[in-house]
């Protein structure tokens, strides 16, 4: 009787070893902000500073949110803004959440803007930064107008990017020159072109609604 | 594969269809396996009817056995409380003979008629000197009047002790009429029990002693006081699931279920257990086999443990559902303050918008009305946390009658297919043998085969009743579980001996 007790009980324990391998996976995300400052959109961070507020209210405890700008040469440490990983439990993560509120309100408010736009560059950063994190679901929300505009000493063009398990979010994508649509989306279908072959997956996004349900639900 | 598809598919004999003409040919081919088949089943069939009736029978004897052990132990408590009902009601039944009998022998020593015969000669003397006829009479009626007024006065306490315990004895005498009436209708009560109880040990119909327990009814019943529980499980799953996060985090997966939600899941299911382990150690359910074993101290200490764990647990879900309140709050808040800093000229923190710097101190008519709403609701949460886990605890009671009732119905069922499948194999067994003895000639075979297959069958049936036999002697000695196993032979000797007459009968015929 004690020996079949102590097999059950042994078997019991390895099959929870065994599930407790395979079964459990994590659902965190880790979410990449990029924000352009060349002069073509800086008047419009503060108001991508408010969609990503938005986003990062819709974040799960755990997650981990990075950002950075868009600048004259954006692949660089310098850039960054902020990286901060939510606290696993809800009334943290609420509080830390305030804590990016309130971080990007000071960023808006003093941002500078860039004589050169390195969105390539950019993407480059984030997704090194990306790479880096053990979550699995992994976005990259970039807030430009798409227009790139490469400096003489920080010319990234020719990078190959690898954005394979990526998913990368344009949002309130402005138009700079409203007199010519088909210009507008020829630049959007050629980044999601960029995007794609680059291994990544694209979405745009227009209402400030969508990007938490494109960010926390995939939809 | 293709040539096979296309002969069954098509037809040779008068428009049949091949695959027909196939099935009959088979049929008459492999008639006797249907036939033994069907022999097969139908025996096995019957055995486990027989089962299950020898089942059902010795279930509803434990729990007539255990009623008979309920009205035993209430007769028990009658009989202890008994001489202290019964002392002060004879005390009182004793004091009130001695009164009453003193009031009766007093009463019986009177005489009235001397009484009035000495008031008479009493008053004799004053007739003498008084000559008025008038004054005479008046005389003699004083004096009987004051007579009889004296013995009277001395008879009025007697009077009024009869007056007083007249009621008492009347009273007493019903108090004594209702104890007899409690008793006679407990030992009523164990007079039936007892009988249905000893019909079922003895009788050897089982079947009828099986059909007179009912299954269904307490079966449905359990059913539905059970999807009641279970809805109670889905109400407390919602209640203490979001607040599980702040103990267990959140961001893990558990076979695709969320980390909270999986340890909701496994309190829930803790509470159950425990609701099991209170109403098996309190006698309630006999759903746990260890308990049967226990001495009734152990059973008292795990009670109390069990009791324990429960109030532990209502406390748990008390302040997870606090917190869950405050969770909400707080989401809720940091939601509106990025949906706020949307259309807001600054851009985040709370103080800046106006919803938020509006403070019930400054007599925000919605923020009060609000956070009384929130107040009420929280307070409904927390009674609501505190019921739960003793309404799981109760969900155990049902759980034995479904798991039992399902056990029986799950049995029934199975030697119905049984008999079922056993007639059908039967039915197209029979006539196919018989036309494939007229066709075929092979009657002569199949009758060896038949007489092979009986005389194995007598071997079987005669190893077994000696290993019954042997069983018996060997296990005469050694304690059964339960006392109706002896029954579970019967109809089994019975089934072999029908089964050797049925063949020799079938053989004989052929």
């Amino acid at each position: 009787m004690i020996r079949r007790m102590v097999l059950g009980a042994a078997g019991l324990l390895l099959a929870g070893a065994l599930a407790a391998c395979g079964l459990v996976t994590s659902t965190n995300r880790s979410v990449f902000v990029v924000f352009d400052v060349s002069g073509t959109y800086v008047k419009a961070v503060p108001t991508a500073t408010k969609y990503a507020n938005m986003m990062i209210a819709e974040l799960q405890p755990g997650d981990w949110v990075g950002a950075s700008q868009i600048s004259a040469c954006s692949f660089s440490e310098k850039e960054m803004i902020l990286q901060k990983q939510l606290p696993q439990t809800p009334s943290l993560a609420s509080a830390a959440k305030r804590e990016l509120f309130d971080e990007f309100a000071n960023y808006a408010a003093q941002v500078k803007s860039a004589k050169f736009t390195d969105i390539r560059g950019a993407i480059a950063q984030a997704a090194f930064e990306l790479k880096q994190r053990p979550e699995q679901a992994r976005y990259i929300v970039l807030f430009t107008d798409m227009v790139e505009d490469m400096g003489k000493g920080c010319d990234t063009s020719a990078v190959k990017l690898d954005l394979t398990g990526i998913h990368v979010i344009a949002a309130n994508v402005i138009k700079s020159n409203p007199g010519n649509p088909d210009e507008y989306f020829a630049l959007l279908t050629k980044w999601e072109k960029t995007i794609t072959d680059a291994g990544g997956t694209w979405n745009l996004v227009s209402s400030p609604d969508q990007l938490p349900k494109l960010v926390t639900e995939g939809r | 594969m293709s040539n096979v598809t296309a002969f069954l598919g098509g037809s040779l004999i008068g428009g049949l269809p091949n695959w027909v003409l196939v099935l009959l040919i088979a049929v008459c081919v492999f008639g006797g396996i249907f036939e033994r088949w069907g022999v097969w089943l139908t025996e096995h069939g019957r055995i486990a009817r027989s089962r299950c009736d020898e089942k059902i029978a010795s279930h509803r004897a434990d729990e007539l056995q255990d009623r008979l052990m309920n009205l035993e132990a209430r007769m028990g408590q009658q009989a202890a409380t008994m001489p202290k009902e019964l002392h002060p009601i004879v005390a009182r039944l004793d004091k009130s003979t001695d009164q009453i009998n003193k009031a009766a022998t007093y009463l019986a020593d009177i005489n009235i008629e001397e009484a009035a015969e000495r008031s008479f000669r009493a008053a004799m003397p004053s007739m003498e000197s008084t000559r008025g006829l008038s004054k005479l009479e008046k005389n003699i009626a004083q004096t009987t009047g004051r007579t009889i007024r004296e013995k009277l006065s001395e008879i009025r306490p007697a009077l009024s002790i009869l007056k007083q315990e007249a009621p008492r004895l009347k009273a007493d005498a019903a108090k004594l009429h209702d104890i007899d009436a409690k008793f006679n209708q407990s030992v009523r009560q164990v007079n039936d029990q007892f009988k249905e109880f000893e019909a079922i040990m003895r009788s050897e119909d089982r079947a009828t002693i099986a059909s007179r327990a009912s299954i269904v009814v307490p079966w449905l019943i359990a059913l539905i006081i059970m999807t009641i529980a279970l809805s109670g499980v889905f109400l407390n799953f919602f209640l203490i699931e979001r607040p599980m996060s702040e103990i267990v985090g959140e961001g893990a997966r558990i076979a695709g279920v969320g980390l909270p939600t999986f340890a909701a899941l496994i309190v829930i299911f803790l509470e159950f257990v425990t609701g099991v382990i209170l109403m098996d150690a309190l006698g309630f359910t006999r759903l746990i086999p260890a308990f049967e074993s226990m001495s009734d101290k152990g059973k008292k200490i795990l009670a109390v443990i069990a009791f324990i764990f429960l109030g532990a647990f209502s406390v748990l879900e008390v302040t997870l559902s606090m917190v869950r309140e405050e969770i909400i709050e707080t989401q809720q808040e940091t939601s509106r303050i990025a949906s706020a800093s949307l259309i807001s000229p600054s851009l985040t923190t709370p103080r800046d918008t106006p919803d938020a710097a509006a403070t019930p101190e400054n007599g925000n008519p919605a923020q009060e009305v609000r956070k009384q709403g929130l107040a009420k609701a929280t307070i409904a949460q927390i009674i609501l946390a505190a019921i739960i886990p003793w309404l799981l605890a109760a969900a155990a009671l049902p759980l034995e009658t479904i798991i039992r009732s399902s056990v029986f119905m799950v049995s029934i069922a199975s030697s119905y297919l049984l008999l079922t499948l056993g007639f059908i194999c039967r039915s197209i067994g029979a006539p196919s043998q018989t036309i494939g003895r007229l066709f075929g000639g092979g009657s002569k075979n199949t009758d060896r085969e038949d007489e092979k297959a009986a005389k194995a069958e007598e071997r079987a049936a005669r190893k077994q009743t000696k290993k019954n036999k042997k069983d018996d002697d060997e296990g005469q000695g050694s304690q059964r579980e339960d006392d109706l196993m002896v029954f579970e032979e019967l109809p089994q000797d019975d089934v072999q001996s029908n089964r050797r007459d049925k063949r020799q009968r079938e053989l004989k015929s052929a």
